[in-house]
Protein backbone atom coordinates (compact mmCIF):
# COMPACT_ATOMS: atom_id res chain seq x y z
CA UNK A 1 0.00 0.00 0.00
CA UNK A 2 1.63 3.24 -0.99
CA UNK A 3 1.50 6.10 1.57
CA UNK A 4 -0.66 8.39 -0.43
CA UNK A 5 -3.42 5.78 -0.23
CA UNK A 6 -3.68 5.84 2.96
CA UNK A 7 -3.69 9.57 3.08
CA UNK A 8 -6.27 10.11 0.59
CA UNK A 9 -8.25 7.37 3.13
CA UNK A 10 -8.15 9.01 5.59
CA UNK A 11 -8.85 12.44 3.97
CA UNK A 12 -12.01 11.07 3.16
CA UNK A 13 -12.52 10.16 6.56
CA UNK A 14 -12.27 13.50 7.50
CA UNK A 15 -13.98 14.87 4.79
CA UNK A 16 -17.29 12.50 6.47
CA UNK A 17 -16.91 13.70 9.69
CA UNK A 18 -16.84 17.44 8.48
CA UNK A 19 -20.12 16.19 6.77
CA UNK A 20 -21.92 15.35 9.99
CA UNK A 21 -21.78 18.08 11.36
CA UNK A 22 -22.29 20.99 7.65
CA UNK A 23 -25.20 18.45 6.57
CA UNK A 24 -28.79 17.82 8.79
CA UNK A 25 -31.76 16.27 6.54
CA UNK A 26 -35.26 16.23 8.28
CA UNK A 27 -38.56 14.33 7.67
CA UNK A 28 -41.11 15.26 9.54
CA UNK A 29 -38.92 17.68 11.84
CA UNK A 30 -36.98 14.34 12.78
CA UNK A 31 -33.06 14.51 11.44
CA UNK A 32 -33.03 11.35 9.50
CA UNK A 33 -29.97 12.30 7.34
CA UNK A 34 -26.96 9.69 7.07
CA UNK A 35 -24.75 9.34 9.55
CA UNK A 36 -21.47 9.86 8.65
CA UNK A 37 -19.84 9.68 11.70
CA UNK A 38 -20.31 6.35 12.11
CA UNK A 39 -20.02 6.07 8.18
CA UNK A 40 -16.47 7.25 8.66
CA UNK A 41 -16.60 4.72 11.60
CA UNK A 42 -17.52 1.67 9.77
CA UNK A 43 -15.21 2.39 6.75
CA UNK A 44 -12.42 2.30 8.95
CA UNK A 45 -13.12 -0.33 11.36
CA UNK A 46 -13.67 -3.01 7.95
CA UNK A 47 -10.34 -2.25 7.10
CA UNK A 48 -8.58 -2.37 10.20
CA UNK A 49 -8.19 -4.85 12.96
CA UNK A 50 -10.84 -5.64 15.50
CA UNK A 51 -9.31 -3.69 18.69
CA UNK A 52 -8.33 -0.37 16.35
CA UNK A 53 -12.38 -0.68 15.27
CA UNK A 54 -13.33 -0.64 19.24
CA UNK A 55 -10.53 1.85 20.24
CA UNK A 56 -12.02 3.95 17.29
CA UNK A 57 -15.73 3.28 17.93
CA UNK A 58 -14.95 4.02 21.99
CA UNK A 59 -13.50 7.60 20.64
CA UNK A 60 -16.16 8.57 18.47
CA UNK A 61 -18.91 7.52 20.36
CA UNK A 62 -17.65 9.23 23.86
CA UNK A 63 -17.27 12.66 21.67
CA UNK A 64 -20.80 11.97 20.68
CA UNK A 65 -22.20 11.67 24.40
CA UNK A 66 -20.54 14.55 24.86
CA UNK A 67 -23.39 15.77 22.46
CA UNK A 68 -25.75 14.13 23.87
CA UNK A 69 -25.88 13.66 27.48
CA UNK A 70 -28.83 11.72 28.18
CA UNK A 71 -27.07 8.84 26.90
CA UNK A 72 -23.77 9.07 28.43
CA UNK A 73 -21.52 5.80 27.86
CA UNK A 74 -24.16 4.40 25.95
CA UNK A 75 -22.99 5.75 22.54
CA UNK A 76 -19.12 4.76 23.66
CA UNK A 77 -20.48 1.30 24.32
CA UNK A 78 -22.75 1.07 21.11
CA UNK A 79 -19.31 2.25 18.73
CA UNK A 80 -17.33 0.09 20.49
CA UNK A 81 -19.55 -2.80 19.59
CA UNK A 82 -20.36 -1.79 16.31
CA UNK A 83 -16.33 -0.94 15.51
CA UNK A 84 -15.21 -4.02 16.73
CA UNK A 85 -18.01 -6.46 14.91
CA UNK A 86 -17.64 -4.79 11.94
CA UNK A 87 -14.13 -5.50 11.62
CA UNK A 88 -14.51 -8.77 13.30
CA UNK A 89 -17.47 -9.62 10.76
CA UNK A 90 -15.46 -8.33 7.52
CA UNK A 91 -12.66 -10.54 8.93
CA UNK A 92 -15.02 -13.53 8.72
CA UNK A 93 -18.32 -12.90 6.41
CA UNK A 94 -17.39 -9.92 4.06
CA UNK A 95 -16.41 -10.19 0.68
CA UNK A 96 -15.19 -6.80 -0.84
CA UNK A 97 -18.70 -6.15 -2.86
CA UNK A 98 -20.00 -2.34 -2.81
CA UNK A 99 -23.73 -4.05 -1.79
CA UNK A 100 -22.61 -6.19 1.16
CA UNK A 101 -20.68 -3.42 2.24
CA UNK A 102 -24.09 -1.22 2.00
CA UNK A 103 -26.30 -4.12 4.33
CA UNK A 104 -23.11 -3.98 6.78
CA UNK A 105 -23.50 -0.05 6.71
CA UNK A 106 -27.00 -0.20 7.55
CA UNK A 107 -26.72 -3.31 9.97
CA UNK A 108 -23.92 -0.83 11.67
CA UNK A 109 -26.76 1.70 12.16
CA UNK A 110 -29.25 0.64 13.24
CA UNK A 111 -27.49 -1.58 16.22
CA UNK A 112 -25.90 1.94 16.98
CA UNK A 113 -29.38 2.82 17.65
CA UNK A 114 -30.10 -0.27 19.15
CA UNK A 115 -27.48 -0.18 21.84
CA UNK A 116 -28.04 3.31 22.12
CA UNK A 117 -31.72 3.26 22.94
CA UNK A 118 -32.03 0.15 25.05
CA UNK A 119 -28.39 1.32 27.07
CA UNK A 120 -29.16 4.94 27.85
CA UNK A 121 -32.22 3.44 29.32
CA UNK A 122 -34.35 6.82 28.37
CA UNK A 123 -36.56 4.81 25.78
CA UNK A 124 -39.23 2.73 26.42
CA UNK A 125 -41.80 0.70 25.11
CA UNK A 126 -43.84 2.32 22.18
CA UNK A 127 -41.02 4.99 22.29
CA UNK A 128 -38.69 2.40 21.99
CA UNK A 129 -40.36 0.66 19.19
CA UNK A 130 -40.75 3.65 17.12
CA UNK A 131 -37.15 4.60 17.65
CA UNK A 132 -36.74 1.05 16.05
CA UNK A 133 -38.97 0.14 14.14
CA UNK A 134 -39.65 3.32 11.83
CA UNK A 135 -37.18 6.55 12.58
CA UNK A 136 -33.81 3.96 13.12
CA UNK A 137 -34.45 2.02 9.75
CA UNK A 138 -35.13 5.51 7.78
CA UNK A 139 -31.71 6.73 9.31
CA UNK A 140 -29.84 3.14 8.29
CA UNK A 141 -30.68 3.40 5.17
CA UNK A 142 -30.18 7.06 4.30
CA UNK A 143 -26.54 6.27 5.73
CA UNK A 144 -26.38 2.80 3.52
CA UNK A 145 -27.31 4.91 0.84
CA UNK A 146 -24.67 7.43 1.37
CA UNK A 147 -22.09 5.24 2.43
CA UNK A 148 -22.69 3.33 -1.25
CA UNK A 149 -22.76 6.55 -2.96
CA UNK A 150 -19.12 6.96 -1.03
CA UNK A 151 -17.86 3.54 -2.05
CA UNK A 152 -18.91 4.42 -5.62
CA UNK A 153 -17.07 7.19 -5.66
CA UNK A 154 -13.81 6.60 -4.12
CA UNK A 155 -13.84 3.27 -4.05
CA UNK A 156 -10.50 2.74 -5.52
CA UNK A 157 -9.23 4.95 -2.55
CA UNK A 158 -10.81 3.07 0.00
CA UNK A 159 -9.84 -0.49 -1.16
CA UNK A 160 -6.44 -0.49 1.31
CA UNK A 161 -5.94 -2.66 4.62
CA UNK A 162 -4.95 -0.55 7.24
CA UNK A 163 -3.66 -3.81 9.44
CA UNK A 164 -0.84 -4.39 6.54
CA UNK A 165 0.80 -0.96 7.02
CA UNK B 1 -11.92 -12.13 -1.14
CA UNK B 2 -12.52 -12.75 2.52
CA UNK B 3 -10.23 -12.56 4.37
CA UNK B 4 -8.67 -14.40 7.49
CA UNK B 5 -10.46 -14.30 11.07
CA UNK B 6 -6.97 -15.58 12.34
CA UNK B 7 -5.16 -12.85 10.91
CA UNK B 8 -7.51 -10.02 12.70
CA UNK B 9 -8.82 -11.57 15.99
CA UNK B 10 -6.42 -11.51 18.30
CA UNK B 11 -5.73 -11.07 22.09
CA UNK B 12 -4.63 -8.25 21.66
CA UNK B 13 -8.33 -7.01 19.77
CA UNK B 14 -9.96 -8.82 22.16
CA UNK B 15 -7.96 -6.85 25.18
CA UNK B 16 -8.93 -3.60 23.65
CA UNK B 17 -12.16 -4.56 22.74
CA UNK B 18 -13.32 -5.32 26.93
CA UNK B 19 -11.26 -2.47 27.87
CA UNK B 20 -13.43 -0.38 25.97
CA UNK B 21 -16.57 -1.98 27.06
CA UNK B 22 -15.78 -1.91 30.49
CA UNK B 23 -14.78 2.05 30.13
CA UNK B 24 -18.26 2.36 28.44
CA UNK B 25 -19.81 1.31 31.31
CA UNK B 26 -18.22 2.80 33.35
CA UNK B 27 -18.94 6.08 31.71
CA UNK B 28 -22.44 5.12 31.74
CA UNK B 29 -22.21 4.91 35.56
CA UNK B 30 -20.53 8.16 36.52
CA UNK B 31 -22.03 10.93 38.49
CA UNK B 32 -23.34 14.25 36.94
CA UNK B 33 -20.78 16.31 39.23
CA UNK B 34 -18.00 14.25 37.06
CA UNK B 35 -19.64 13.69 33.61
CA UNK B 36 -20.60 16.97 32.88
CA UNK B 37 -16.95 18.45 33.34
CA UNK B 38 -15.59 15.92 30.95
CA UNK B 39 -18.21 16.51 28.24
CA UNK B 40 -17.85 19.95 28.85
CA UNK B 41 -14.22 19.86 28.39
CA UNK B 42 -14.60 17.61 24.97
CA UNK B 43 -17.21 20.54 23.59
CA UNK B 44 -15.03 23.09 24.29
CA UNK B 45 -11.38 21.48 22.83
CA UNK B 46 -12.48 18.62 20.27
CA UNK B 47 -15.84 19.49 19.28
CA UNK B 48 -15.88 23.47 19.19
CA UNK B 49 -14.86 23.59 15.87
CA UNK B 50 -17.39 20.90 14.41
CA UNK B 51 -19.74 22.39 16.65
CA UNK B 52 -18.96 26.02 14.96
CA UNK B 53 -19.36 24.78 11.71
CA UNK B 54 -22.52 23.15 12.73
CA UNK B 55 -23.88 26.35 13.88
CA UNK B 56 -22.83 28.25 10.60
CA UNK B 57 -24.62 25.46 8.27
CA UNK B 58 -27.93 26.24 10.95
CA UNK B 59 -27.29 29.38 10.12
CA UNK B 60 -27.16 29.68 6.51
CA UNK B 61 -30.06 27.41 6.17
CA UNK B 62 -32.27 29.65 7.84
CA UNK B 63 -30.96 32.27 6.05
CA UNK B 64 -31.61 30.58 3.14
CA UNK B 65 -35.31 30.18 3.98
CA UNK B 66 -35.33 33.38 5.20
CA UNK B 67 -34.42 34.66 1.80
CA UNK B 68 -37.33 32.60 0.32
CA UNK B 69 -39.91 33.96 3.43
CA UNK B 70 -38.80 37.63 1.97
CA UNK B 71 -38.90 37.02 -2.09
CA UNK B 72 -42.40 35.57 -1.43
CA UNK B 73 -43.29 39.06 0.90
CA UNK B 74 -41.91 41.38 -1.76
CA UNK B 75 -43.83 39.08 -4.47
CA UNK B 76 -46.85 39.60 -2.38
CA UNK B 77 -46.08 43.32 -1.80
CA UNK B 78 -45.52 44.02 -5.25
CA UNK B 79 -48.70 42.85 -6.52
CA UNK B 80 -50.39 44.20 -2.97
CA UNK B 81 -49.01 47.64 -4.26
CA UNK B 82 -51.95 47.98 -7.05
CA UNK B 83 -54.31 48.18 -4.25
CA UNK B 84 -53.11 50.62 -1.47
CA UNK B 85 -55.40 49.44 1.31
CA UNK B 86 -54.69 46.12 1.22
CA UNK B 87 -51.09 46.67 1.39
CA UNK B 88 -51.43 48.61 4.59
CA UNK B 89 -53.65 45.56 5.85
CA UNK B 90 -50.74 42.96 4.95
CA UNK B 91 -48.16 45.50 6.23
CA UNK B 92 -49.96 45.72 9.73
CA UNK B 93 -50.29 41.93 9.85
CA UNK B 94 -46.85 40.82 8.74
CA UNK B 95 -45.35 43.84 11.55
CA UNK B 96 -48.10 41.72 13.95
CA UNK B 97 -45.91 38.30 12.91
CA UNK B 98 -42.63 39.90 13.14
CA UNK B 99 -42.28 37.20 16.33
CA UNK B 100 -41.97 36.40 19.90
CA UNK B 101 -37.97 38.44 20.19
CA UNK B 102 -39.67 41.80 19.61
CA UNK B 103 -42.13 41.19 21.96
CA UNK B 104 -40.09 39.43 24.70
CA UNK B 105 -37.88 43.12 24.10
CA UNK B 106 -34.91 42.24 26.17
CA UNK B 107 -33.50 39.30 28.51
CA UNK B 108 -33.53 36.61 26.02
CA UNK B 109 -30.37 35.37 23.51
CA UNK B 110 -31.50 33.37 20.62
CA UNK B 111 -29.57 30.11 19.88
CA UNK B 112 -29.85 27.24 17.16
CA UNK B 113 -30.42 23.99 18.22
CA UNK B 114 -27.67 21.43 17.29
CA UNK B 115 -29.47 18.31 16.13
CA UNK B 116 -27.27 15.07 16.84
CA UNK B 117 -28.36 11.85 14.61
CA UNK B 118 -29.04 9.88 18.22
CA UNK B 119 -32.27 8.23 19.55
CA UNK B 120 -31.87 10.40 22.58
CA UNK B 121 -31.38 13.42 20.81
CA UNK B 122 -34.67 15.03 21.51
CA UNK B 123 -34.50 14.41 25.27
CA UNK B 124 -31.31 16.28 25.86
CA UNK B 125 -29.94 18.95 22.90
CA UNK B 126 -27.09 21.31 22.36
CA UNK B 127 -27.90 24.95 21.53
CA UNK B 128 -25.63 27.38 19.91
CA UNK B 129 -25.50 29.91 22.77
CA UNK B 130 -23.38 29.37 26.37
CA UNK B 131 -22.05 31.38 29.11
CA UNK B 132 -20.27 34.44 26.48
CA UNK B 133 -24.05 34.87 25.25
CA UNK B 134 -24.96 35.10 29.17
CA UNK B 135 -26.78 31.66 29.33
CA UNK B 136 -27.11 30.47 33.03
CA UNK B 137 -28.11 26.85 34.30
CA UNK B 138 -32.13 26.39 34.86
CA UNK B 139 -33.16 29.29 32.18
CA UNK B 140 -35.70 28.67 30.76
CA UNK B 141 -36.24 27.76 26.69
CA UNK B 142 -38.47 28.47 24.43
CA UNK B 143 -40.19 28.27 20.78
CA UNK B 144 -42.89 30.65 19.89
CA UNK B 145 -45.31 28.04 20.62
CA UNK B 146 -44.35 27.42 23.74
CA UNK B 147 -41.93 26.01 26.94
CA UNK B 148 -38.98 23.57 25.04
CA UNK B 149 -37.22 22.91 28.16
CA UNK B 150 -34.78 23.72 30.80
CA UNK B 151 -30.97 24.49 30.41
CA UNK B 152 -29.09 22.14 32.14
CA UNK B 153 -25.21 23.03 31.99
CA UNK B 154 -23.71 25.69 30.10
CA UNK B 155 -20.49 25.66 28.26
CA UNK B 156 -18.61 28.77 26.35
CA UNK B 157 -20.86 29.08 23.48
CA UNK B 158 -22.67 26.20 24.13
CA UNK B 159 -25.53 24.78 26.32
CA UNK B 160 -27.12 21.51 27.43
CA UNK B 161 -31.31 21.75 27.17
CA UNK B 162 -33.03 18.99 28.68
CA UNK B 163 -36.12 18.96 27.09
CA UNK B 164 -39.45 18.57 28.53
CA UNK B 165 -39.53 14.72 27.08
CA UNK B 166 -36.81 13.88 29.23
CA UNK B 167 -38.25 11.31 32.16
CA UNK B 168 -36.53 13.73 34.86
CA UNK B 169 -38.61 17.18 33.44
CA UNK B 170 -40.95 18.52 35.67
CA UNK B 171 -43.03 22.24 35.52
CA UNK B 172 -45.04 23.65 38.02
CA UNK B 173 -48.23 24.66 35.87
CA UNK B 174 -51.62 26.09 36.26
CA UNK B 175 -54.72 26.75 33.90
CA UNK B 176 -54.83 29.58 31.88
CA UNK B 177 -57.66 30.68 33.79
CA UNK B 178 -55.51 30.22 37.13
CA UNK B 179 -58.15 28.03 38.52
CA UNK B 180 -56.12 24.70 38.75
CA UNK B 181 -52.51 24.37 39.54
CA UNK B 182 -50.49 21.10 39.33
CA UNK B 183 -47.19 19.67 38.17
CA UNK B 184 -46.67 18.68 34.46
CA UNK B 185 -43.86 15.53 33.88
CA UNK B 186 -43.76 13.12 30.77
CA UNK B 187 -46.52 10.72 30.49
CA UNK B 188 -43.65 8.55 29.82
CA UNK B 189 -43.12 6.27 27.00
CA UNK B 190 -45.94 3.37 27.22
CA UNK B 191 -48.87 2.81 25.15
CA UNK B 192 -49.47 5.36 21.85
CA UNK B 193 -49.09 8.26 24.20
CA UNK B 194 -46.21 8.79 23.71
CA UNK B 195 -44.25 11.63 23.66
CA UNK B 196 -47.68 13.75 25.53
CA UNK B 197 -47.21 15.35 29.10
CA UNK B 198 -49.08 14.54 32.26
CA UNK B 199 -50.72 17.20 34.48
CA UNK B 200 -50.57 15.48 38.04
CA UNK B 201 -51.49 16.79 41.37
CA UNK B 202 -54.83 17.97 40.26
CA UNK B 203 -57.82 17.53 43.39
CA UNK B 204 -60.30 15.57 41.95
CA UNK B 205 -62.93 18.10 42.41
CA UNK B 206 -61.38 20.50 40.26
CA UNK B 207 -62.11 19.51 36.41
CA UNK B 208 -60.22 20.79 33.69
CA UNK B 209 -62.18 20.58 30.65
CA UNK B 210 -60.45 19.50 27.17
CA UNK B 211 -58.66 22.00 25.14
CA UNK B 212 -57.84 23.63 28.67
CA UNK B 213 -54.58 25.69 27.73
CA UNK B 214 -51.80 25.17 30.63
CA UNK B 215 -49.03 27.55 31.01
CA UNK B 216 -46.68 27.85 33.60
CA UNK B 217 -47.70 28.99 37.09
CA UNK B 218 -44.26 30.84 37.83
CA UNK B 219 -43.99 28.57 41.62
CA UNK B 220 -40.53 27.72 42.60
CA UNK B 221 -38.82 30.54 40.74
CA UNK B 222 -37.63 28.04 38.22
CA UNK B 223 -40.01 29.03 35.15
CA UNK B 224 -41.61 32.74 34.51
CA UNK B 225 -45.34 32.87 34.92
CA UNK B 226 -47.48 32.08 31.80
CA UNK B 227 -45.16 30.68 29.08
CA UNK B 228 -47.26 27.87 27.14
CA UNK B 229 -46.97 24.44 27.99
CA UNK B 230 -49.73 22.43 26.00
CA UNK B 231 -53.16 21.69 25.65
CA UNK B 232 -55.53 19.57 27.91
CA UNK B 233 -57.19 16.50 25.65
CA UNK B 234 -57.77 13.69 28.18
CA UNK B 235 -58.31 12.51 31.38
CA UNK B 236 -55.11 9.67 31.97
CA UNK B 237 -56.07 8.45 35.30
CA UNK B 238 -57.90 9.09 38.82
CA UNK B 239 -56.24 7.90 42.31
CA UNK B 240 -59.09 6.67 44.44
CA UNK B 241 -61.26 9.71 44.17
CA UNK B 242 -58.80 12.46 45.32
CA UNK B 243 -56.99 12.93 42.50
CA UNK B 244 -56.90 13.32 38.63
CA UNK B 245 -54.61 13.16 36.06
CA UNK B 246 -54.89 14.77 32.56
CA UNK B 247 -53.00 14.50 29.35
CA UNK B 248 -51.58 17.55 28.25
CA UNK B 249 -50.71 17.95 24.33
CA UNK B 250 -47.02 19.53 24.23
CA UNK B 251 -47.15 22.90 22.43
CA UNK B 252 -43.77 22.07 20.66
CA UNK B 253 -41.87 18.99 19.81
CA UNK B 254 -38.39 19.34 21.14
CA UNK B 255 -36.93 17.37 17.63
CA UNK B 256 -38.48 20.01 15.63
CA UNK B 257 -37.46 23.09 16.55
CA UNK B 258 -34.79 24.63 14.91
CA UNK B 259 -33.86 27.95 16.42
CA UNK B 260 -35.05 28.81 20.43
CA UNK B 261 -34.76 32.04 22.77
CA UNK B 262 -33.26 31.23 25.97
CA UNK B 263 -34.78 33.76 28.59
CA UNK B 264 -32.04 35.18 30.52
CA UNK B 265 -32.61 38.04 32.71
CA UNK B 266 -36.05 38.60 34.74
CA UNK B 267 -38.82 39.08 32.38
CA UNK B 268 -40.36 42.51 31.62
CA UNK B 269 -43.65 41.22 32.80
CA UNK B 270 -44.84 39.33 35.60
CA UNK B 271 -46.95 37.06 33.48
CA UNK B 272 -45.95 35.89 29.75
CA UNK B 273 -48.66 34.61 28.21
CA UNK B 274 -49.46 37.42 26.14
CA UNK B 275 -45.84 37.41 24.61
CA UNK B 276 -46.97 33.76 22.97
CA UNK B 277 -50.37 34.63 21.67
CA UNK B 278 -49.59 35.77 17.92
CA UNK B 279 -49.99 38.60 16.72
CA UNK B 280 -49.76 40.63 20.30
CA UNK B 281 -47.83 43.95 20.00
CA UNK B 282 -44.39 44.45 20.85
CA UNK B 283 -44.21 45.83 24.26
Amino acid sequence: MRRSDRYRFYIILVGLVVLQFAVTVRLWGRPVGPDFLLLALLMYSIRAQPGRGAGAGFLIGLLRDALTPASFGAGALAHTLVGYLSAWGKAVFFAENVWVNGYLFFAGTWLRNLVVAVASGKLKGTMLGWELLVWSPLQSATTAVAGVLVLWLFGRHLAIRLGEA
Amino acid sequence: MALGADRYASRADTLVFIGCVLLSIAAMGLPDRMRDPFARALRQTVLAPLLALQQQTERLSASLERYDAVVAERDSAALAATFLAELRSENQRLRGLLGLGPRLGSGYVPAEVLHQAEPTNALTFLVAAGRKQGVKPLSAVVSPEGLVGIVSSVDAQTSVVVSWAHPEFRASVMAADGSVYGIVAPHGSEGPRAWLLELQGVAYSQLVPEGTLILTSGLGGVLPRGIPIGTVVAVAGEAAGWERTYLVRPAVHPAAVTHVMILTGPPLRSDLRSLFESGSPAP
